[in-house]
Order: structure tokens, then C-alpha cells, then sequence
């Protein structure tokens, strides 16, 4: 799944201005933050995907959200079990107590981190990193060596993604046992796949770099 | 060796599948050389050959083995694999490493230094070279050899030789004959006319979601 990637298309999110969508992006990660109310952030959530939805990227959304849920997991029983506030709900073997406002303050903070991440990714599927880079430009008149730094670096992240794909994909077909259902085995076969990737990614940054010193942007000034 | 029976592909769904009821078969010896335009579905045809993709329908066959239910790398073992760009296979320090890296992963730990010796002096590779500061000729011989030394009895190559230069075609079209003439059966993408006549005993070409032989 593309989680970065811009899809085109007609809709009324992809034709509003981008400097819109990013001021909007950060001002509901913003409300996010300043909120202590679970629901006003479910709230977000739901209205979030409702957006995707009619761009077309319904299913996208939740696939995202679905993505995101494995490291969410992980940091609510961690933050659960870490923080010790209120009444005692149960206690675990060990004598680890799972206290309620534990419960509460890690599910605020999950719930945080994905309504942040979401409008987000929305924006970038929805936005062209070049009008982006554009847009910051003219209207908020930021460098345009800065624009397009960022402009660049998000057209790099679909790349990189496909790139560690056909990555994987080779060393499978050389015998690699990637497509095995053990999780040990396979970080530690990804291991080495690690130096193309980065090796490519330098090549691919200083190639870049130099094609468009070649056009007339300076980037080393 | 290889068979395909009425195998077709698309990409999405929906859409006119890129490959239409494919059948073909390669035996053992044979050099099949697959040719087709730009965008043609070769090297989505050649994925499907050790699994790296599945057939929508119809079935892909491996030295018995079908690809449907095998995992690619178990059929890896038997189809030795060379991507159109070589940068994605190689992942070692020096060329030596490489190659072993390969044959450690079949298993084979015994066979490491007289197999890759042979090999790098087939090629005229230095083992102590860092494949990624290799010209792009040499780190194209890299990836080659490491697909080589395995001795796999199918021989999947992806545009082999467009990034080697007149005499480096030559050699490795010698050496990849060789491997054909005692058994091993070969099947390489090419748009280099030339290199297809003096190579094949097969010819197909993709057009249209169809193969002719
Ligand atoms: N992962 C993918 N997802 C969707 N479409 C794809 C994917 N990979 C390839 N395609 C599409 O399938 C078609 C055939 O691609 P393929 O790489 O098989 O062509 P090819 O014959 O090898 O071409 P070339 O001679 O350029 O290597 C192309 O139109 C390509 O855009
Ligand atoms: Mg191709």
C-alpha cells in the first residue's frame, strides 16, 4: 500500500489550494494536541476518513489506519503499563497494576498520533509536490530552494517504497526466504538489503541534486 | 523444465489483462529468447516464471514444482533470477562476498571457492572489488556471476546485456551457452536482434497479450 503517494484526480480536495490543505493538515493535528477529550479526537478521525471518502480514498483511509494500528498497539501497552494514575482496574501477573487513567492517557495518546497521521497523508495524496512547492512559494514566500527541497523529498518517498519492494523481490528470487511467515527470519535477512537502498537513495539524491543545478536552481549557496 | 498453461495476468482488476491464455513450455538445453515492445508485459511474463507474481488463472510449472502453491524462494533454488537492473540484487561488500551470498542461501557452504573462482575467472571480476564501485559493465558481470554460481537449472534473464558493451555481450554470451549446452535451459529478455539469432533455439515474441512462437 502507497502511503505517501499522489494519486491524481478532479475531486474538490485535490483542486483547493494546497497552502489550505496544509494550514488545515496542522491545525486539526493542533486541536489534536490541545484537546483532552477522546471523543472530539474520534471525532476528527471519522471526519477525516469521511473526507477520504469522497475523494475516492475511502478504502485507502482505513487501510492506513488499519497499517498504523500494529505500532499503535504496541505503544498503548507500553504507556499503559507505564503510567500510573487512578484506580487499580486489574493487576497482572508479576504485580503490574493497570490503572484507569493509565488506560485513558495511552488511548489519548494513540488516538493523538493517528488523527495526525491521517489528514496528513490525506493532503499528500491529494496534493501534487510540485504545486506544493509552488504554492508555499508565492503565497507564503518561502525560499523557493526550500520548496523545492520538500517538493523533492516527497516525490522520494513513493520511490523508496517501490525501490525496497523490487529490493526484496530480488533477494527472494535469490533464494532469500523473505516470503516466510517468521518475523525473526525475516528482519534478519533485511538486514542487508539495507545497502542498496541507502546506496541508491545517496546516488538517487546527488543525481537529483545535480540535474537541477543543471536547470539553473543553486543549491549550494 | 518451465510451463505455462493457459496463464493469464493483469495487473488491477477489471482492466484487459496484460497476458492472455499463455501456453508455452521450455525443456532442459533449450535458450528461449522472449522478445516484445516496450511496456509488452516480458518482464511481468518472466516474474511469473519463479513465482514473484501468480497467475489469475491457469498454471506456471517449475522443474514439477507450481508456482501457485511453492514460495518463490524455494523455486528460487531451481531458476536462477537476473532484474533488468542490477543495483536491486547485489547487496555485498566485495564481489567474493556476493557470490557466496548467494550460495549460502541455497545451502551449498561446501562449494563456495572452487565454484566462485571458476566464475569470476569466467568473467575477468576482480573478488575484491565493491560491486556498487564497479562500472556498470562489471557490476552487471556481478550480478550475473552470483546468479551463476548457484547453478540453477532454469536461467531467467531480464535485458542481460544492455548494460554491457560489444566484447562484454560476447563473453557473456559464451559463457551463458555453455551453461545451455549442458542442460541448463534459458530464457532472456532482449530488444537486441542481433544477440536473439545468434543465441536462440527459440524465439517468442509478446504482442498483445499473446505469445508466438
Ligand atoms: N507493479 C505494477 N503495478 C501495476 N502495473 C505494472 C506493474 N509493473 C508493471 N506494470 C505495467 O505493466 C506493463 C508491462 O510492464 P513490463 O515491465 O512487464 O513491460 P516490459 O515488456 O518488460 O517492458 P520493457 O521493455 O520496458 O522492460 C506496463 O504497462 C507497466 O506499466
Ligand atoms: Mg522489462
Amino acid at each position: 500500500m502507497k502511503a505517501l503517494e499522489y494519486i491524481p484526480g478532479s475531486t474538490l480536495l485535490h483542486k483547493t489550494n494546497p497552502i489550505i490543505k496544509i494550514v488545515a493538515a496542522f491545525l486539526i493535528t493542533a486541536v489534536c494536541f490541545i484537546t483532552t477529550n477522546h471523543f472530539v479526537i474520534l471525532g476528527i478521525l471519522a471526519l477525516t476518513v469521511c473526507l477520504a471518502a469522497f475523494c475516492r480514498s475511502g478504502l485507502w483511509a482505513l487501510r492506513v489506519l488499519r497499517s498504523l494500528c500494529i505500532l499503535s498497539a504496541l505503544l498503548f501497552v507500553v504507556q499503559a503499563l507505564c503510567t500510573q494514575q487512578g484506580e487499580v482496574l486489574f493487576i497482572l501477573p508479576l504485580g503490574i497494576n493497570v490503572t484507569l487513567g493509565g488506560v485513558l492517557f495511552s488511548a489519548l495518546f494513540v488516538l493523538r498520533l493517528l488523527a495526525c497521521a491521517l489528514p496528513l497523508a490525506l493532503v499528500f495524496r491529494v496534493t501534487k509536490g510540485i504545486d506544493l512547492a509552488n504554492a508555499l512559494h508565492k503565497n507564503l514566500h518561502v525560499p523557493y530552494k526550500f520548496a523545492f527541497a520538500i517538493s523533492s523529498a516527497m516525490r522520494f518517498v513513493p520511490d523508496f517504497i517501490d525501490e525496497m519492494h523490487e529490493i526484496k523481490e530480488a533477494q527472494t528470487a535469490r533464494g532469500a526466504e523473505l516470503d516466510s511467515r517468521n518475523p525473526f527470519k525475516k528482519i534478519r535477512l533485511l538486514v542487508p538489503l539495507c545497502v542498496p537502498l541507502l546506496l541508491s537513495g545517496v546516488r538517487k539524491a546527488q543525481s537529483a541534486a545535480i540535474s537541477a543545478e543543471l536547470r539553473g536552481v543553486s543549491l549550494r549557496s | 523444465m518451465l510451463k505455462f498453461e493457459n496463464v493469464s495476468f493483469g495487473f488491477g482488476t477489471g482492466k484487459q489483462p496484460l497476458l492472455n491464455n499463455i501456453n508455452f513450455g521450455l525443456a532442459a538445453g533449450e535458450f528461449g529468447v522472449l522478445l516484445g515492445e516496450n511496456g509488452a508485459g516480458k518482464s511481468t511474463l518472466l516474474r511469473l516464471c519463479n513465482g514473484l507474481l501468480k497467475p489469475q488463472s491457469g498454471t506456471i510449472t517449475v522443474c514439477g514444482n507450481s508456482t501457485s502453491a511453492e514460495k518463490t524462494s524455494l523455486i528460487a533454488k531451481s531458476a536462477g533470477f537476473l532484474f533488468q537492473n542490477p543495483d536491486r540484487q547485489l547487496c555485498q561488500k566485495t564481489v567474493r562476498e556476493e557470490l557466496e551470498f548467494g550460495l549460502r542461501l541455497h545451502g551449498k557452504t561446501d562449494e563456495l571457492s572452487s565454484e566462485c573462482d571458476e566464475i569470476l575467472e569466467e568473467f575477468g571480476l576482480n573478488p575484491d572489488d565493491d560491486p556498487f564501485s564497479l562500472s556498470s559493465g562489471m557490476r552487471q558481470y556481478a550480478a550475473i556471476a552470483s546468479v551463476l554460481v548457484c547453478r540453477p537449472s532454469l536461467l531467467l534473464l531480464d535485458e542481460p546485456t544492455s548494460w554491457l558493451d560489444a566484447t562484454q555481450t560476447k563473453t557473456f554470451l559464451s559463457v551463458v551457452k555453455k551453461r545451455q549446452q549442458s542442460g541448463t535451459a534459458v530464457l532472456m529478455i532482449t530488444h537486441d536482434i542481433k544477440l536473439a539469432n545468434r543465441a536462440a533455439t527459440r524465439t517468442f515474441t509478446l504482442q498483445q497479450g499473446q505469445l508466438s512462437a
